[in-house]
């Protein structure tokens, strides 16, 4: 093998661990179930027991990750869509109207912290109040 | 039609290598139907000409051709943003589907084929004689088919693209349970077909760079005929096998891990997305290492004329030095992710 191959090999190396460590100590935070950008104002965080979080961008993919991971879930942190406040998802109203938060996976299920601001959302899009997707069903 | 600067510059290459290869397959056509082994000296130097203006103009519209292929990919990664309901190159491929598996198809293939010939040429042009002269015509023929073809789908796909229709998201195909890519290997290795992929994955990999290193050995010239026929023979076979093998444990098993998205499996989202920065890098070796065994096939199965042997073998141990090189690299890349990430 010659000086180049062990050179071209080294360099591929450090292209590698340069990617390893750009996904560990740069790279903002992505939806854990698919990846795209968390606009915040949609943010869903789910807690696990070990106290480490998974953030999601939309109710869509949160369920889709809830649906498989019972187990490790401690509790799920909502945001409120007009104020922005992060609430435990047991205290949150959920609307599904014909708004679509996020068009790559057709996301119609809004959060509010308020009852109010969830049937003035339901009755100006169409839409109805819904049970907390974040429930285990008996 | 979307205009930016990748659209730009795609039709612009295309309409360049639709045109100079329109006339490079015309001038091609026209010197293999009027050539003859044995021409008379007078005319020989005009005939020498034209061959080297025919091949040079081959060489630079292949090699600038060659280059549309990742090209491509670049220009699907900024539709994305203009396409409703896209996050990631899968989206994009939903608008004009049947035009862009075809570009996904013929971009490989002639990549591959130009790859070839260029390889063909450069083993002729060294030898003084040009024994594989009317060969070399005759391939470039088909390349020029394969090029025209190419040219005019991306030029009719540039126009003919526009983002009005809201698209799915690639969650929708490839993290469903009934998924091609799931469906396949399950039906061969039953309900643990993650486990035998990745394992597939490393063992025909080791086993294929093995067999080149093997090749470049200082042994190798010393075996007997029947052995390296086995070697090179296993080197073309693990080499296709393990093209499905690689497409698979990517799709079912690297992809998710190096995204961190165990759920995700969508391949365009790993190259596009920049999730893993290198991604693109990893599959980019892996195509090029794969592609280096069937170069290495082309140049054996046409170039081991007497007068070129000797150019071709050292070719040969060239093209095989880069393959060795890709697929380690590849690999390297790959578990280097896997431990660290």
């Amino acid at each position: 093998m010659t000086k180049n191959f062990w050179i071209g090999l080294i360099i591929i190396l450090i292209i590698a661990l340069a990617g390893v460590s750009y996904q560990k100590f740069w790279k903002n935070p992505r939806c854990a179930y698919d990846g795209s950008a968390i606009p915040l104002i949609y943010e869903v965080d789910i807690v696990l027991k070990d106290q480490s979080t998974r953030k999601f961008c939309s109710v869509f993919c949160a369920t889709q990750w809830y649906k498989n991971n019972t187990h490790l879930i401690d509790h799920v942190v909502v945001t409120d869509e007009i104020r922005g406040v992060k609430i435990d998802s047991y205290m949150a109203y959920f609307v599904e109207s014909e708004l679509i938060t996020n068009e790559t996976n057709d996301n119609r299920i809004h959060v509010f912290q308020q009852r109010q601001d969830a049937l003035t959302h339901a009755e100006k899009f169409h839409g109805a109040m819904t049970d907390d997707p974040f429930t285990l069903d008996e | 039609m979307i205009i930016n600067v990748y659209t730009l510059i795609m039709l612009f290459v295309a309409f360049l290598s639709l045109f100079l290869g329109g006339f490079l397959f015309y001038a091609a056509l026209k010197t293999f139907l009027d050539f003859e082994p044995t021409i008379p000296s007078e005319t020989k130097s005009k005939l020498e000409q034209k061959g080297y203006l025919i091949f040079l103009l081959a060489c630079v519209i292949l090699s600038v051709r060659m280059l549309a292929w990742p090209w491509f990919y670049f220009m699907l990664q900024s539709f994305v943003s203009e396409v409703p309901g896209a996050m990631c190159i899968f989206g994009v491929t939903q608008i004009l589907p049947a035009t862009v598996t075809f570009l996904q198809i013929i971009k490989p293939v002639s990549f591959f084929m130009m790859g070839g010939w260029l390889l063909c040429y450069y083993v002729d042009k060294s030898t003084p004689t040009a024994p594989l002269t009317r060969m070399n015509l005759f391939f470039l023929l088909i390349v020029c088919s394969i090029l025209l073809a190419d040219s005019i789908a991306d030029i009719y796909y540039v126009l003919r693209m526009k983002p009005l229709m809201s698209v799915s998201c690639c969650a929708t195909f490839f993290d469903v349970p009934l998924r091609p890519s799931a469906m396949i290997p399950q039906a061969i290795f039953g309900r643990h077909f993650q486990k035998m992929l990745f394992i597939m994955y490393y063992l025909t990999n080791i086993a294929l760079i093995v067999l080149l290193f093997a090749t470049l050995s200082k042994k190798w010239p010393l075996l007997a005929p029947l052995p390296r026929k086995i070697i090179l023979y296993g080197q073309a076979a693990i080499g296709i096998i393990n093209i499905p093998v690689v497409i698979y444990a990517f799709i079912e098993n690297i992809a998710p891990r190096l995204m961190q998205l165990p759920y995700h499996h969508c391949i365009y989202c790993l190259i596009g997305n920049g999730l893993v920065p290198d991604a693109p890098i990893m599959l980019g070796l892996f195509v090029m290492g794969t592609f280096a065994i069937g170069w290495m096939g082309i140049l054996r199965l046409f170039c081991m004329v007497t007068e070129t042997q000797m150019v071709t073998e050292r070719l040969l141990v060239k093209v095989n030095n880069l393959s060795a090189f890709c697929l380690l690299a590849s690999i390297a890349m790959v578990t280097i992710h896997l431990i660290l990430t």
